[in-house]
């Protein structure tokens, strides 16, 4: 799905350039779930932005299948973000006059579907979230879960290649956060997605095939050795592996790769369709050295 | 859903929406009753100057006499001078003098067809102003030379003040005077005749007049003098045939006593080929003042006057009222129309700044640059036309209050040539004896003469009562409406451009 080669990002914050990003190489097959964690500032929602289309490189490449974004035009960066991009914030950023049928739709508005379909698709994707009963409602009055699963809805009913989530569960209570959390693993494994959420929770992190931590602009994959391709892809009705508590806060030294391989190999590309047959494996990223 | 998300973002931010959405209106409403009330006055003073010039007159064209020169009083006592018989003591005298009407000096009637082919005319008419003096009666005790000359002592060179005839017994004569006018006949739509109205039972003059001895009379000097249409009335010892009796009507114009064919009058006084007054109509309101330099051009020496010139030599409370709505109305409508401007414009930016993350998720979700900045258009506008229907509603109770109130507005006209020569002539008419005093009254003993009259000119005043009456006009409507709208439009352009810079990521970026 991506493919990242040495992507820099630099802001530059009055005279002060702010490198979020340096140097990054990643490979992210099709149908993954990527967790990324790290600490604030690192630069996980720089790299969110890149793979979103929100933003280009400041150098280096991103490829989302064969299209390189750090050289597309912006109103092809519109595009790919109106169809192929699902994107989920932490503040859920719902247009807050808006009920949460209008909010679902507004993802259809730039695909210029009609209002008929428009109005029948965002339904369908409010039922697919739990919300059936509440597509008139404003986001006021609906809880902070249940504005999250709007939010869910209105990436989703594109039909997206990607869903990215930032911090989908940092502004929502631990309850809540574990049926966000199922959501979005439910959906990602129905909808053959590829889905990269950023996240502070290694409990959440736990839950993905891969696990990659950025620090200071640079990223390292930190995927457990011992995390299996069946782990990997935990059954829904399995308990959920977050139940064993993991230190996010200090990277775990001991599982971690070197330090210099920030780049994920690319592993057999996993679909979830595929994953319906045992034989295909999803291999965790193997700490590899970089061509 | 840009319809949508337009509703409901002006429900949803009500305050802003009503904030822009009145200060729009406020500027609306202003504007509205401004120019309502402006274009009330501006109709005010042309009915005033209607009154004088006739309907329709644009431009006026007149030349002043230079001192010395043109129509004083001159009375021509030739000793067999028509009707004057003498007996030993006492000497009768009648006389008839038809002059130009004093301060007036006479222009080429060739001139009128200059100004009518200068650029920027359509229609120009020509009259000529005199007076006409009787002087009848007898004079006792003293040659008639001398009284001739003293008489020209006392006018020569427009002297004025009391200064008596002297050496001089005393006598039993009057003196009257009366107002006379050529006309262009058939030329009723302007001039001084277009605000009239002939009197039922009479008929106006047509062209065939040119060369009759036909009079218009006054209304009110016809009842004075008991004159009647079919009856006749004498000018310089013609007789003629009097065909109507004007009134002014509702136009309030000031009429002469006589008006003649242009051409009866030009000969009568023996001034063929000579006019005192041009009545102009220019072809637009826009070429009025093209073609007032024009016939400048054309009447070096002539007083070209234009309806605006005219106008400021109105006073009283018309020229409060006209300077008040012109000068406060208009800036402070302008001051609120800017204001309003940059409130609305304000308010839209600061409106799309706090809705960055709202418009940096929907690029995040694949709107494009173009529809955000439509929306904030859209928006913008909907709020101007809000602004400009309040505003118009505001407006309208503001010109219905201002009719309703019935403003009575005195406008007094004094200055200016042309009033000069037309109020001279009148002035001299209603005195009825210029330097002689009241007619009959004994000469000698130093007569205090009541001056005026003469060469000395009185300033004519004359004070008509308008009824303020703001109109209401669909292209002031439509400006009120266009200028919120413009107003909505510019701050649709700021927010839009605002919008427009906002990066997608912003959405990622500004939380809370
Ligand atoms: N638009 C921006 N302008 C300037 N600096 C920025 C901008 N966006 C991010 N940064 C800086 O880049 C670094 C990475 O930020 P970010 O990707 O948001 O980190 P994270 O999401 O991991 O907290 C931080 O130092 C941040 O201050
Ligand atoms: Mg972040």
């Amino acid at each position: 799905m991506y493919t990242l080669t040495g992507v820099t990002k630099t802001y530059l914050n009055g005279k002060k350039a702010v490198n979020a990003l340096q140097g990054i190489d990643l490979n992210i097959p099709d149908g993954q779930m990527v967790a990324v964690q790290g600490p604030t500032g690192g630069g996980k929602s720089t790299l969110l932005q890149m793979l979103g289309a929100l933003d280009r490189p400041t150098s280096g490449s991103v490829l989302l299948g064969d299209e390189d974004l750090a050289k597309s035009s912006n109103s092809r960066l519109t595009k790919l973000r109106a169809s192929n991009v699902g994107i989920v914030f932490q503040s859920f950023n719902l247009i807050a006059t808006l009920t949460a049928l209008e909010n679902v739709e507004a993802a259809l508005v730039p695909l210029g579907v009609p209002k008929a379909q428009r109005r029948e698709r965002a339904t369908a994707a409010l039922a697919s979230v739990g919300l059936a009963d509440r597509i008139g409602h404003r986001p006021a009055e609906l809880s902070g879960g249940q504005q999250q699963r709007v939010a869910i809805a209105r990436a989703l009913v594109k039909d997206p290649k990607v869903l990215l989530a930032d911090e989908p569960t940092g502004n929502l209570d631990e309850e809540t956060r574990d049926e966000i959390i199922a959501l979005l693993e439910g959906l990602w494994r129905d909808q053959g997605l590829t889905l990269v959420i950023v996240t502070h929770d290694s409990q959440v992190a736990a839950r993905a095939q891969r696990r990659l931590h950025i620090a200071k602009g640079k990223l390292r994959d930190t995927t457990p050795a011992s995390k299996t391709p069946a782990q990997a892809r935990p059954p829904a009705d399995e308990q959920p592996t977050w139940a064993k508590p993991a230190d996010d806060a200090s990277p775990p030294a001991d599982a971690s790769p070197p330090a210099e391989a920030a780049a994920a190999s690319p592993a057999a590309a996993a679909s979830p369709a595929a994953a319906e047959s045992p034989a295909a494996a999803v291999s965790p990223a193997t700490p590899a050295d970089e061509a | 859903m840009l319809l949508t998300y337009v509703r409901r973002e002006l429900r949803g931010r009500l305050r802003q929406t009503a904030i822009v959405a009145v200060g729009l209106a406020l500027a609306v409403a202003l504007i509205l009753a401004v120019t309502a009330a402006s274009s009330g006055v501006r109709n005010a003073q042309s009915s005033v100057l209607d009154s004088i010039y006739g309907v329709g007159t644009d431009i006026t064209v007149t030349q002043s006499a230079q001192p010395g020169q043109g129509g004083g009083e001159q009375f021509t006592f030739g000793g067999q001078a028509p009707g004057s018989t003498s007996s030993d003591a006492n000497t009768n005298v009648s006389s008839d003098n038809l002059r130009l009407a004093p301060g007036s000096a006479a222009i080429k009637d060739a001139s009128v067809n200059s100004v009518r082919s200068t650029q920027g005319v359509a229609d120009v008419t020509a009259t000529l102003m005199l007076r006409q003096t009787n002087f009848s009666g007898q004079v006792s005790g003293q040659n008639l030379d001398d009284l001739r000359q003293q008489f020209r002592a006392q006018r020569g060179g427009g002297v004025t003040g009391p200064q008596g005839f002297t050496g001089f017994g005393g006598g039993d004569f009057n003196v009257n005077s009366l107002t006379v006018e050529g006309v262009q006949p058939g030329a009723t739509a302007l001039g001084p005749l277009s605000g009239a109205e002939v009197v039922s039972g009479g008929r106006a003059f047509t062209a065939a007049d040119a060369k009759a001895n036909v009079a218009l009379l006054s209304k009110s000097y016809a009842d004075t003098n008991k004159l009647a249409v079919g009856g006749t009335v004498t000018v310089k010892g013609t007789a003629m045939k009097i065909v109507g009796l004007l009134d002014s009507g509702t136009s309030g114009t000031s009429l002469s006593d006589v008006y003649l064919p242009l051409g009866v009058a030009q000969s009568l006084a023996d001034l063929s080929g000579q006019v005192t007054n041009l009545y102009v109509q220019a072809s637009s309101s826009g070429s009025v003042d093209t073609a007032a330099a024009a016939i400048k051009k054309v009447l070096p020496d002539a007083t070209v006057q234009t309806q605006s010139d005219l106008a400021n030599g109105i006073s009283g409370s018309l020229s409060s009222a006209s300077s008040l709505v012109s000068k406060l109305g208009k800036w402070l409508s302008i001051a609120v129309l800017a204001a309003a401007f940059v409130l609305a414009i304000l308010f839209t930016i600061s409106g799309v700044t706090r809705r960055t993350r709202d418009f940096g998720t929907l690029k995040a979700i694949g709107w494009s640059n173009g529809r955000i900045v439509r929306q904030v258009g859209v928006e913008s506008l909907v709020q101007g036309a809000i602004g400009g229907l309040v505003g118009l509603g505001a407006g309208l109770i503001g010109i219905w209050a201002i009719n309703s109130s019935h403003i009575k507005l005195a406008g007094t006209t004094s200055s200016g040539a042309f009033s000069v020569a037309r109020g001279a002539a009148f002035d001299g008419g209603a005195e009825g004896g210029g330097p002689f005093g009241g007619g009959g009254g004994g000469y000698g003993a130093g007569g205090a003469g009541t001056g005026g009259g003469g060469g000395a000119r009185r300033t004519a005043s004359s004070t008509v009562d308008v009824l303020l009456h703001a109109p209401v006009h669909w292209s002031v409507i439509g400006l009120g409406i266009g200028l919120a709208l413009v107003g909505g439009l510019l701050a649709g352009m700021f927010g839009g451009w605002r919008a427009s810079r906002l990066r997608p990521a912003a959405a990622l970026r500004s939380l809370d």
